[in-house]
């Protein structure tokens, strides 16, 4: 498969690579890894002019961390590094398990922090070579009107599946929006439209630059289980992250849930705080399971478990990932001093 | 678009590239540089063929833009024998009959090369996470995971005689 014409810019700031940005003629997208989006332009399903390469921009690739201000992710830092990092190891596992979580080692080499938040949408009727979807008519996502998975919808349902986001929504971390002229705080949440098509909140002129994590809680404990076929490679058809904060008397102070591979953006389960304010019993952990349950809307349009599997590993592993993190909590010293 | 000049160190040689920006590695290896040794299987980053160590780590050569190269040292599989002794780890392959086709070993190879130099001690499990982006179709993987095993214990004992 030849590879779709494109030039390429390497700026050395952020201001210069969101100006490129917002100038191409020809439409214009950044370049971390390339993992996705190379391969996206050469089954032809995007088509950037220009691509702008953050490999040289200074201020992107910083991985820090302090008790008081907690871990700061450079937007640039490879999923590997976050694997190998010992501080990431210590205070915040579940984010190194979602690293290991995801691919393969070679993807993880390759693949950054920000390039796995910011993913594409997926779907088995777009994730192919041009030649592949040659005789399909186009669908909503490439700027047709109907949806080849959900017939007769009016929307793009393509599927979110990457694995850091519920693991740092669940952490309550935030990012930096960057453009040519200024800089943004948002909380992670508002990256995400849950529109299929265009599913993040990102103008094209703008940038991720830096994702922070608060830092831990004394008593805090966090899991990532990923439902997958196959022990590398798979996309998670289930992923399900928990963080849970405790008080001295194992009373829960704060927890949070988030789902990922079940929608079109990675979600976070309200219901969650129902645990808050007392110890937890099955009871409440069964009522969060349930409505992450309710929530979950996984589609036919990855490879993998049927939709009908999907649905029936929500409660259980919602309830196991609640489970480990509690006990994680209960059993967490002073890690983080 | 202009094409870039790059110079590529591979296998310990400079090379003076001129390629188009949208040029991979894996083009550049194996059309521009005759080093047919990297495959092409599914150029989609789901295979592990075109498997090459940039600077000691392996990565993909096929989602790789060989314009991005230009200040790395890359290994391909044809740096991997010293002349014509093998690397332990081709031996142990030759010897535990690894090697089926063949299309997918030379990634495989280095990326276990890249497991012992960071982990000269590897269990069987620590081969088997490493070696997951690297798929095979015809050996099942035991053979070739034993293959490292015993290449491990190989270039340790080489390792400690020539202390």
């Amino acid at each position: 498969m030849a590879m779709p014409l494109f030039d390429i810019a390497a700026p050395r700031t952020v201001r210069e690579a969101c100006r490129l940005l917002a100038e191409a003629p020809d439409g214009a997208e950044p370049l971390a890894g390339g993992t996705e989006l190379l391969l996206a332009i050469r089954h032809q399903t995007r088509h950037p002019g220009l691509l702008v390469d953050l490999a040289k921009v200074e201020g992107l690739d910083g991985l820090t961390y302090s008790p008081d201000r907690g871990l700061s992710i450079g937007a640039r830092v490879t999923l590997k590094r976050l694997i190998r990092d010992a501080s990431v190891g210590l205070h915040y596992p579940s984010l190194a398990e979602a690293s290991r979580a995801m691919g393969t080692p070679q993807l993880q080499m390759m693949g950054t922090v920000a390039g796995n938040l910011c993913q594409d949408t997926c779907c088995l009727y777009i994730d192919r070579s041009a030649e592949q979807r040659y005789g399909l008519e186009i669908c909503h996502k490439i700027g047709g009107h109907l949806c080849h998975a959900v017939g007769s919808s009016d929307l793009c349902w393509a599927t979110y599946n990457g694995d850091l986001a519920p693991v740092l929504l669940a952490l309550g971390a935030a990012i930096t929006v960057a453009d040519a002229d200024t800089e943004d705080v948002w909380p992670l949440e508002r990256l995400y439209t849950l529109d299929g098509k265009n599913p993040l909140a990102l103008r094209p002129d703008q940038i991720l630059t830096r994702i922070d994590v608060p830092p831990p809680a004394r008593r805090s404990g966090a899991a990532y289980l990923k439902l997958r076929q196959r022990g590398s490679l798979d996309y998670p058809l289930l992923g399900v992250a928990v963080a849970v904060d405790l008080d001295d008397d194992d009373r829960c102070v704060r927890a949070a849930v988030a789902l990922t591979g079940v929608d079109r953006g990675p979600i976070v389960i309200e219901q969650a705080s129902r645990l808050v304010g007392g110890v937890p019993t099955d009871e409440r952990i069964d009522e969060v399971a349930k409505a992450a349950y309710k929530r979950a809307r996984p589609i036919k349009n990855v490879w993998g478990y049927s939709v009908s599997y999907r649905m029936k590993m929500v409660v259980p592993y919602t309830t196991r990932a609640l489970k480990q993190a509690i006990e994680l909590a209960a059993r967490d010293e002073d890690r983080h001093a | 678009m202009p094409d870039r000049s790059v110079v590529l160190n591979v296998n310990g040689r400079a090379y003076a590239v001129t390629c188009a920006p949208f040029d991979t590695l894996l083009d550049v290896l194996r059309d521009d540089l005759g080093l047919t040794g990297t495959k092409r299987g599914c150029e989609k980053g789901a295979c592990g063929a075109c498997t090459v160590l940039v600077d000691g780590d392996p990565v993909l050569a096929c989602i790789t833009l060989a314009a991005r190269c230009g200040d790395r040292i890359i290994q391909t599989i044809e740096g991997l024998a010293a002349g014509r002794d093998l690397h332990p780890l081709q031996q142990a392959a030759i010897d535990h009959g690894a090697v089926q086709c063949g299309y997918c070993t030379p990634g495989w190879l280095l990326t276990a090369k890249a497991l012992l130099d960071r982990n000269p001690s590897p269990t069987i499990e620590e081969i088997r996470v490493a070696i997951s982006g690297n798929l095979c179709r015809c050996t099942g993987y035991q053979k070739i995971e034993e293959s490292i095993l015993d290449a491990a214990s190989r270039v340790r004992e080489v390792t400690v005689s020539t202390q």
